[in-house]
């Protein structure tokens, strides 16, 4: 099954959350980091998948957060604890369509 | 991080006694299966891919029977532990090259409010690098004896 725009987005996410902190696992506790220029083709790889006003949101919103796609719980915005409006639940919960927070701009990714 | 602190990411629901898979990827999706039936994840697809795409980074076998996969990911919401031992062992990549009999699955959120994935991996780490308990831990038959290694 092919994936939604928005789990590409999760997924090259989570990659760069990895590519990060790689440098730490490597130093402070010993996990081999030999491929991390094959994990940074392979990013390469998946954000060709991403649509370009997708991932340039994403870039556009990294250069202010840490995290460009925020976790939504009980419709709030984990990334700046904004209450969703409720019309936002019904269309959120699909992966089909990538949603940003009205107060900060992050996207929103369903997780309850 | 304690034995205490580290004793309560532990649950004899995310404890796999008997893992049947021969290969990584098998490994992996048999590993996160407690999780969905506990309903702690939001999308397998994108853990299971983000698992791979750590392997990538470098095989989280770390010798001597042990391997620790783990990421960071948003397809789940808390910090998630799953061990499980495999009789016959696995070909996981790992650095000296032996099957991989013990199994700690750690996933996490790329957000933690109290901070506790890198202590964690940390505290497994170190555990696992000490002789006696990782012979012990890899002579394990059941959560009950797991626990009683762990909290020394």
């Amino acid at each position: 099954m092919s994936k939604s725009q928005l789990e590409l987005l999760v997924l090259y996410q989570d990659v760069d959350v990895m590519l990060k902190e790689a440098e730490e696992e490597s130093q402070k506790l010993g996990f081999s980091t030999k491929g991390i220029d094959q994990l940074k083709e392979a990013v390469v790889e998946l954000s060709a998948k991403i649509e370009k006003k997708y991932l340039r949101a994403y870039e556009r919103i990294s250069k202010r957060y840490k995290h460009s796609i925020a976790p939504v719980k009980n419709n709030t915005c984990l990334g700046c604890f904004a209450k969703l409006p409720t019309s936002y639940l019904a269309q959120g919960r699909s992966d089909e369509k990538i949603m940003t927070c009205e107060n900060c701009g992050r996207i929103l990714y369903w997780i309850d | 991080m304690n034995s205490e602190e580290l004793s309560q990411f532990f649950s004899p629901e995310c404890f796999i006694s008997d893992l049947k898979s021969t290969t990584k990827n098998d490994i992996l999706s048999e590993m996160v299966q407690p999780l969905i039936e506990m309903n702690k994840i939001r999308n397998e697809h994108v853990l299971l891919e983000t698992l791979l795409k750590r392997e990538t980074l470098g095989s989280t076998g770390i010798g001597k029977g042990i391997a620790i996969p783990h990421c960071r990911t948003l397809a789940i919401s808390q910090i998630c532990v799953v061990i499980g031992i495999s009789k016959s062992g696995v070909d996981f990549d790992s650095i000296d090259k032996k099957k991989v009999n013990l199994f700690f699955l750690i996933v996490a959120p790329p957000q933690e409010k109290t901070n506790q994935y890198l202590p964690l991996l940390g505290k497994i780490v170190e555990l696992v690098r000490d002789n006696n308990v990782r012979k012990n831990l890899l002579k394990t038959k059941n959560f009950t004896e797991f626990m009683e290694i762990i909290q020394g």
